[in-house]
This record gives structure tokens, C-alpha cells and sequence, in this order.
């Protein structure tokens, strides 16, 4: 699909991500949360998909979720890389993504999990 | 779109043993590095080897106007060819990029008459002046002159 930006977004877009891992094995550290990205991304897109600009602000081994950061011209790659990656270390994993916006503020509040 | 592109190399048998299959392979596989599954699955649409000249390393590629950008960002990444379990060491210039074979061939046309005039600059001896004076002076007076001049260019090669 098509994606179009108008002049005045932001220029990062930044998404809170789940890993989905349903056999419970070792969850990822950090660093192999982020290789893990890197890789579903030069699967999906070549060189040019791993060397996007992409930042894990913040990221919790107990629930396996972070937030990413991405140049908002990268978004289209990098979420239809994560949706497309199926296996980690030769487990099946899913990413689910929970919210997305191109404002940090705004993945605070979640009104999905608002009890009313 | 069409892409005109010359294959550059140093080993003199790599001129001899380009195909269209083993170039085609090449290309592909460099797209699927640089630009991943998306990239080599959005080029490889129709993406053909429409011309190869062997003597001359000019090679015709066509590939589809949406993607040709993707193709071309990928040419400097090809870096030998692969022909009968030899690795030839070879890098592709890009030469022109046009709509229709027409304009190609055109372009090449003008491109070997200037390489023509380079190489007469470049002569060490009489006889290759003398013979690249001559395919030169049949250049100038039919356009299908100038597949002789291909043939000339190959000989001073070769000396």
C-alpha cells in the first residue's frame, strides 16, 4: 500500500511492539531485540532495509514489548518487515503492533486497555 | 524503461564468456542483496537481458518504469560474473537510460563513434590508425556502417 506524508508531520514515528513468542523459550535481551529487527528488516528489504535508521527507546525482557523509533519515510519498511518476520532462532514468533503514532506522548495512554 | 550498460573488466577472457543467462543471474542477485525479497520480487517482473554484445560489453537491460531506480541503485553492486564455474572480476558502467530501444540504440551509436575518435587519439602504431581511420570514415556515411565499426573496434582491442 501507499503511504503519504504530509509536509507537516513529524519526522520520526515512533511504535510500541509486542514479540509474540507462544512456545516459552529464552526471551531476547536488548541487543538481540535489536538484531532481531535488523535482520527481519534485510530479509525484507536488502542493505538498504538494515541500514534504516532504527532505535529501540525503551524495551522490557518480562513482557518481550519496546518501542521503536524510525525516520518516518522508513515506516512502510519497517512495519511490513516485522509483520513478514516468522521465526527467531528457529521458533515461530509473531510481532504484534500495539499502538503507533509520531508523537512519543501519545503511546502513554492506550485506550484499548481503558477500564471504564 | 531500458538500461544501456557496458561491463568493464581486466581479465581478457571475461569479454569472451558473457551470457545473457549468467549477466541476468547476476544482476538479480545483486538486487536481492542490496534491496532484499521485496526489491528482487518488484524488479524481477519483467526484468530481461534484451541485448548482449560480446565484443563490445554493451549490455541492454529492460525492466519496468516503476522500478528502475531500484535496478540502477543496484548496478555498482555487481562485482563479477559467474559462467561455467569461473569468477570473472567485472563491474558494469551505466551508460544511458532510456524509454524505448530506439533512444538506446541511438545513444550507442553516437558513444562508439566517440570511443572511435578516443581510440584514434590513443594509437601507438601506423596500422591502427590506418584501420581506425578507415571504420571510421564508413561510420560517417550509413547509420548500418557503424556494426562494421563495432567489428574494427574488436581488432584494435586485441592489438
Amino acid at each position: 500500500f501507499e503511504r503519504r506524508v504530509l509536509r507537516g508531520a513529524a519526522e520520526h514515528h515512533y511504535l510500541r511492539v509486542r514479540l509474540e513468542l507462544p512456545d516459552g523459550g529464552a526471551r531476547p535481551n536488548a541487543a538481540q531485540f535489536k538484531q532481531l529487527v535488523v535482520t527481519a528488516l534485510r530479509e525484507l528489504h536488502g542493505e538498504v532495509g538494515a541500514a534504516l535508521p532504527v532505535d529501540v527507546l525503551t524495551y522490557e525482557e518480562k513482557t518481550v514489548s519496546a518501542i521503536l523509533r524510525v525516520i518516518s519515510s522508513g515506516l512502510v519498511k519497517l512495519w511490513s518487515a516485522l509483520t513478514l518476520l516468522g521465526f527467531y532462532q528457529n521458533r515461530r514468533c509473531a510481532f504484534r503492533v500495539l499502538q503507533t503514532s509520531p508523537f512519543l506522548l501519545a503511546l502513554s495512554g492506550n485506550s484499548r486497555e481503558l477500564v471504564l | 524503461r531500458y538500461v544501456l550498460c557496458e561491463v568493464v573488466s581486466e581479465d581478457p577472457r571475461c569479454r569472451q564468456c558473457i551470457e545473457d543467462r549468467a549477466l541476468g543471474l547476476a544482476v538479480r542477485d545483486a538486487i536481492a542483496r542490496v534491496h532484499g525479497d521485496y526489491g528482487l520480487a518488484r524488479c524481477s517482473i519483467s526484468f530481461t537481458v534484451k541485448y548482449l554484445n560480446a565484443y563490445t560489453g554493451t549490455v541492454l537491460l529492460r525492466c519496468r518504469k516503476d522500478s528502475y531506480r531500484l535496478l540502477c541503485s543496484a548496478l555498482p553492486f555487481v562485482r563479477y560474473l559467474e559462467s561455467r564455474a569461473q569468477r570473472y572480476p567485472c563491474f558494469l558502467n551505466t551508460l544511458h537510460v532510456g524509454g524505448t530501444i530506439r533512444t538506446c540504440q541511438k545513444f550507442l551509436i553516437q558513444y562508439n563513434t566517440t570511443q572511435l575518435l578516443r581510440l584514434l587519439k590513443n594509437c601507438t602504431n601506423e596500422e591502427e590508425r590506418q584501420c581506425v581511420q578507415k571504420s571510421l570514415l564508413s561510420c560517417s556515411l550509413t547509420e548500418e556502417q557503424s556494426q562494421s565499426g563495432d567489428e574494427e573496434e574488436e581488432d584494435d582491442g586485441t592489438e
